[in-house]
């Protein structure tokens, strides 16, 4: 099919999108080795790697980068068991009262979320707490839990209800059957449930921006550098962004390709 | 309640409910109704103020009498009676103090009004950036869509399975970083100095200011958020039955009728997800406005949200605005499920 002259189109205007997605980024990269500043690929000033030195300098980054680990390890904390919580309630709930509670679990995920952000602010002003740290987790929980609800929602769906009721004959009580059998079966979703919450609650800028009054998360601090854009330092940061995040992505595609030929053998 | 009790027990139960109440009531629901109920009321002067301020203007003048009268008493009067006209005198402007005391308390405490004036503050200038702002998010999604619809749609169906896993695994990565460097990326390009300028300037045209006239914003904008189109669609068409298109082919039918009768009616559930979730993103947007304008471009609607909050310390107008973008995207949401007649289920997943 790839053959026709309609194919042929389709692949040129793939290839266009492609240079479309990763261009751009490459010369963000690539401005992050040129020695002249502000960044620039225009003008070439020989290949440095001084914007890395720089940045392991710099004080404000490193509060930042502590700030973010310490709302993800909240926003973990919180948003798994409540996520877990909504999921298990609404499996058991009957079709009208779960539909609903499911439109408003579901819904920090359709919110714009500076307006998360923004809300709980106003509501924790009423108890005299002003933005910061803890404003900056709950309203990212608000959201990230869905995450989790969802993907502990899918995981429970495929579960074998009979191996619970054997359990419960047998004489386990309901606590031992959930911690024997739903809670091990729940495991490698729990994983995969910190691992995107971490990742959304560190990567986040809108709800955290809003959220967060004078204190500052690695990447809201990224953000006002941005700004004006005056030195390389920020591509420098850009730079080992997207090593992680290519790490991350080998390493999910790793995971998913020996999941697939797991299932395949186990056929 | 009673099936969750039966499966859980009692005690686990209570920690589900308790759980799932503190979400859903304490940081879902709660957070919202407060800035509703706080976009419909302000702190007024209390009604009557200015008639208020008038008695109080008044009693100083006889405060200022008294003085007066004080000071001729002292001259005229002898010692006997002085001591009489001073006490009365006194007493009377201890008592006048007392009530001045009252009525500017009165006149300074605000009292709470239940008002629309926190919505009629957006004025002209306002509501065209509001309007502004949910049109070119409309673009956007628009552009998004017509731009990534062939290329999921190739991916899905006309790449061999795991050419197309690759594919994707490849796009995962400009769709994981985080979005202000795909829009710092794009200030780098647009600049006065960037490489763009620099090509039109071989062409002899330029410098343009793409960042000050607000163009940036929109490039952009498209470019950090059309991979959230992209996903939804692909996942939606991987699960179309390459039979289907195949069968109807056999039959006849043309690449268009193709598309209109089998693939996009199939791709309903992921052209919704894409288009809510772009069109969200955008009209929601900080950080794209924020690091592509510099403060030099009209400000989009959220940056007027922000000021109303941490500049003119406006809470309850900015409540306002902040109520205003949230109907918005709720009503795009409903529309988009009407037009495309998908459930809330088959767009969360």
């Amino acid at each position: 099919m790839m053959r026709t002259g309609s194919g042929m189109v389709l692949r040129l205007y793939m290839g266009l999108f492609f240079a479309y997605m990763f261009l751009p980024l490459m010369i963000m990269v690539l401005a992050g080795f040129n020695a002249y500043s502000p960044p620039s690929v225009t003008v070439w000033r020989g290949f440095t790697l001084n914007w890395f030195v720089e940045l392991w300098h710099d004080d404000r980054m490193w509060s930042g980068l502590r700030n973010s680990f310490v709302i993800a390890g909240a926003v973990i904390a919180l948003a798994l068991p409540m996520g877990l919580a909504g999921a298990l309630l609404l499996g058991r709930l009957g079709n009208r009262a779960g539909g609903l509670m499911y439109a408003v679990m579901v819904s920090p995920l359709l919110t714009p979320g500076i307006i998360l952000g923004i809300s709980t602010v106003i509501f924790w002003r009423n108890f005299e707490v002003a933005g910061g740290l803890f404003t900056a987790i709950l309203a990212q929980t608000t959201f990230i839990a869905s995450y989790a609800m969802l993907m502990f929602m899918a995981r429970l769906q495929r579960q074998d209800a009979t191996l619970e009721e054997a359990a419960l004959d047998l004489g386990a009580t309901p606590l031992q059957a959930f911690r024997r059998i739903t809670l091990p079966f729940l495991r490698p979703t729990i994983l995969t449930a910190a691992v995107i919450a971490f990742l959304q609650s560190f990567e986040n800028y809108n709800t955290t921006m809003f959220a967060i009054g004078g204190q500052h998360t690695l990447v809201t601090e990224i953000g006002s550098r941005m700004r004006f854009g005056l030195s390389p330092v920020v591509n420098a940061i850009g730079i080992l962004f997207i090593l992680a995040t290519i790490a991350f992505a080998v390493a999910w595609g790793i995971l998913k390709e020996r999941e697939r030929r797991g299932a395949q053998r186990t056929e | 309640m009673t099936s969750l009790r039966r499966s859980f027990g009692a005690p686990l139960s209570a920690v589900i409910v308790l759980l799932t109440g503190i979400w859903v009531l304490g940081l879902i629901a709660a957070p919202q109704v407060i800035m509703i109920e706080q976009s419909f009321w302000r702190m007024d002067r209390p009604a009557g103020a200015a008639e208020l301020s008038v008695r109080i203007d008044a009693l100083y003048n006889r405060l200022d009498v008294l003085a007066l009268d004080r000071a001729a008493a002292e001259k005229v009067k002898t010692p006997s009676s002085l001591n009489a006209e001073l006490a009365r005198l006194d007493a009377e402007r201890a008592g006048i103090e007392a009530e001045i005391a009252r009525l500017e308390a009165e006149e300074s405490t605000p009292v709470k009004t239940w008002t629309l004036a926190n919505y009629a503050q957006m004025g002209q200038a306002h509501l065209w950036i509001f309007a502004k702002t949910i049109l070119a998010s409309l673009a956007v999604t628009a552009i998004a869509f017509v731009v990534c619809y062939p290329i999921a749609y190739a991916i899905a169906k006309l790449e061999p399975p795991r050419r197309a896993a690759l594919i994707m695994l490849a796009l995962v990565i400009p769709y994981a970083i985080n979005e202000l460097l795909r829009v710092f990326a794009w200030q780098m390009i647009l600049n006065y100095g960037g490489p763009l300028n620099a090509a039109l300037g071989l062409v002899g045209i330029g410098p343009v200011p793409f960042l000050e006239s607000g163009t940036g914003v929109f490039v952009a904008m498209v470019y950090a958020y059309i991979l959230f189109m992209v996903f939804p669609l692909y996942n939606v068409l991987e699960t179309l039955d390459t039979n289907q298109i195949e069968a109807a082919r056999d039959l006849g039918a043309k690449t268009w009728q193709i598309h209109r009768r089998i693939v996009l009616p199939h791709a309903r559930p992921g052209i919704a997800v894409g288009c809510i979730m772009t069109f969200m993103l955008s009209a929601g947007s900080y950080a794209v406005p924020y690091i592509m304008t510099r403060g030099t471009a009209d400000p989009w609607f959220t940056q007027l949200v922000y000021n109303r909050f941490f500049q003119a310390t406006n809470w309850n107008v900015g409540a306002a605005y902040a109520f205003s973008l949230l109907l918005v995207c709720t009503g795009f949401v409903f529309l988009m499920m009407k037009l495309l007649k998908v459930r809330l289920r088959d767009i969360a997943k």
